[in-house]
């Protein structure tokens, strides 16, 4: 188990304030790492700077021994990264199949993407009951489900999840939890989850990382954080 | 009324086309392209160039006047829209830089073509006429069905081929599709270029047909805004609505208020301010822009 994702020492700002004071996190191929914290931590941040989406101000970011930052976000996702953004970010007026196709815009051999997407159509049946329908039109659940489907028909090696669980009904973000586990043990792909559920995204990670205003407060094997006394005072209080 | 419905029609698709290449370049960039009338006049030049004066075949023209315009696209997204958009948030803006690409281009057209109207021989002759109720050139069929058959062609390529739908991704959600791998700067370029290529396509087909002049820029201009106001900015299924019903409009009123002097575009006007005070988005767009 080799180490996939290196993120050391990142600065980052936005509009002159910083988003990240020096941030370090790493990631192992077939690992599952939960970001926690409450809004404006700096979880997204991290994310959008892997991407590419954000410049660093300095530091440095690795992924599979080569170096990530200053590399063009379309170039980041044919390097084997995929994210899932914050709010679902579907193309509202595209089919479920433009949408998912969408995904595998990257990849150019036919049938291996035939194979991908059914796959996927077979993890989320609901999506092939849609399959025409335009994706604005889903459900909030449904929509999410339609984005990690989207984010899979890249082939990924390294899935980046921003908020999977945020505005989606309570009962489906179980749902959403299991098909997460299930993705990561059978596509065998490493999964950076950012998440202010904190109890679920502990649950499901092996590893997780607590973040409060733009720096790593606790870190550590996401069963020990969960009975910590500081992790239950500060992000598992309110939550039942 | 036969009449009407048929020079409706053919005016219509040629609209459609100019329009689509509008909206196609404001979804994608945000950018209202107030130069596009000037690369339909620079379309229709071309296409004289090369059929009346080095007397090639008129598809030749109408290839020429696609490329040339495709590249006059892309120069003006790689050089000057690309670099103003980097540079400044307001979208003033890119409203002025296609300002000042209408007047120099114009400028251009003068100097490189003449004030002169224009026009090309005749590609196919005879009229069709059916017993009188609908009379039709067949060059105008001709032109007419060429251009329909280009926007069924488009939206096919929108709608099926892997750049049509990166086009439409990145047109709805840009930090999506550039998650999915979409190289922003290389489509946008690649969509202007879509955009003023339809326009000088739809100049090539027309300067058969109306003759070309430098004058007919501006016009030409003003008309692609009212459609895609008509239709809803940035939709393409307003655009072709746009078209056509503007391309009916003008048909309907040349005919029936043709008594009463030049009114067609005034009532035109008056009949869009109405419809826009009740419903500012056009009949497909979105509330939100």
């Amino acid at each position: 188990m080799g180490q996939m994702l290196n993120f050391d020492n990142v600065e980052l700002f936005y509009d002159h304030v910083y988003a990240l004071k020096g941030v370090s996190i790493d990631l192992n191929e077939g690992e599952t790492v939960a970001l926690i914290g409450a809004n404006g931590a700096g979880k997204s941040s991290i994310l959008r700077a892997i991407t590419g989406l954000r410049k660093i101000k300095s530091g440095r970011i690795d992924f599979m021994g080569e170096r990530l930052d200053g590399t063009a976000p379309a170039d980041i996702v044919r390097k084997g990264i995929a994210m899932v953004p914050e709010g679902r970010r579907v193309f509202p007026f595209m089919s479920v199949k433009d949408n998912l196709l969408m995904g595998a815009f990257t990849r150019s051999d036919k049938a291996d993407i035939a194979r991908t997407l059914d796959s996927i159509l077979t993890r989320f049946p609901r999506l092939k009951e849609r399959y025409n329908q335009q994706a604005g039109t889903l459900s909030g659940g449904e929509q999410q489900m339609m984005v990690i489907g989207r984010a899979l028909m890249a082939k990924p090696r390294l899935l980046l999840l921003d908020e999977p669980s945020l505005g989606i009904a309570p009962k489906l973000v179980q749902d959403i939890a299991r098909a997460i586990v299930a993705i990561s043990r059978d596509e065998k792909v490493s999964v950076l989850l950012v998440e202010q559920n904190s109890r679920m995204a502990l649950s499901i990670s092996n590893r997780a990382y607590a973040l409060s205003t733009g720096s790593v407060v606790l870190s550590g094997e996401s069963k020990a954080l969960m009975n910590d006394d500081r992790i239950k005072a500060a992000y598992l209080g309110g939550e039942v | 009324m036969e009449q009407i419905l048929a020079n409706g029609l053919y005016l219509g698709a040629q609209y459609a086309l100019i329009a689509l290449g509008l909206t196609l370049i404001f979804s994608l960039m945000n950018v209202l392209n107030f130069a596009h009338g000037q690369m339909y006049v620079m379309g229709g030049f071309v296409t004289y160039t090369v059929v009346a004066q080095f007397g090639l075949p008129f598809i030749v023209g109408l290839l020429a006047s696609a490329v040339v315009l495709a590249v006059i696209g892309a120069v003006c997204e790689r050089f000057l829209f690309r670099t103003v958009i980097k540079r400044s948030k307001r979208e003033e803006s890119t409203m002025l830089l296609a300002a000042g690409i209408a007047f120099f281009l114009d400028a251009v057209i003068l100097l490189v073509f003449g004030e002169k109207q224009r026009g090309v021989p005749k590609i196919v002759d005879g009229v069709f006429n059916w017993d009188m109720r609908l009379i039709m050139p067949y060059d105008r069929i001709l032109i007419g069905a060429l251009a329909i058959a280009m926007v069924v062609g488009f939206i096919l390529f929108m709608q099926y081929s892997r750049t049509g739908r990166a086009m439409r991704a990145l047109a709805q959600d840009r930090m999506a599709a550039q998650l999915m791998g979409v190289d922003v700067d290389r489509y946008s370029m690649i969509g202007f270029a879509l955009g003023a290529m339809l326009a000088g396509i739809v100049g090539g087909l027309l300067v058969t047909i109306t003759g070309i002049n430098l004058g007919m820029g501006g016009p030409t201009s003003v008309k692609a805004f009212l459609m895609i106001m008509i239709g809803g900015a940035g939709v393409i299924s307003g655009a072709i609505a746009g078209g056509f019903i503007l391309g009916m409009m003008e048909s309907i009123g040349l005919t029936l208020l043709a008594a009463y002097g030049d009114v067609t575009y005034l009532a035109i006007f008056a009949t869009l301010l109405v419809f826009l005070a009740i419903r500012p988005q056009g009949l497909m767009g979105k509330p939100w822009g």
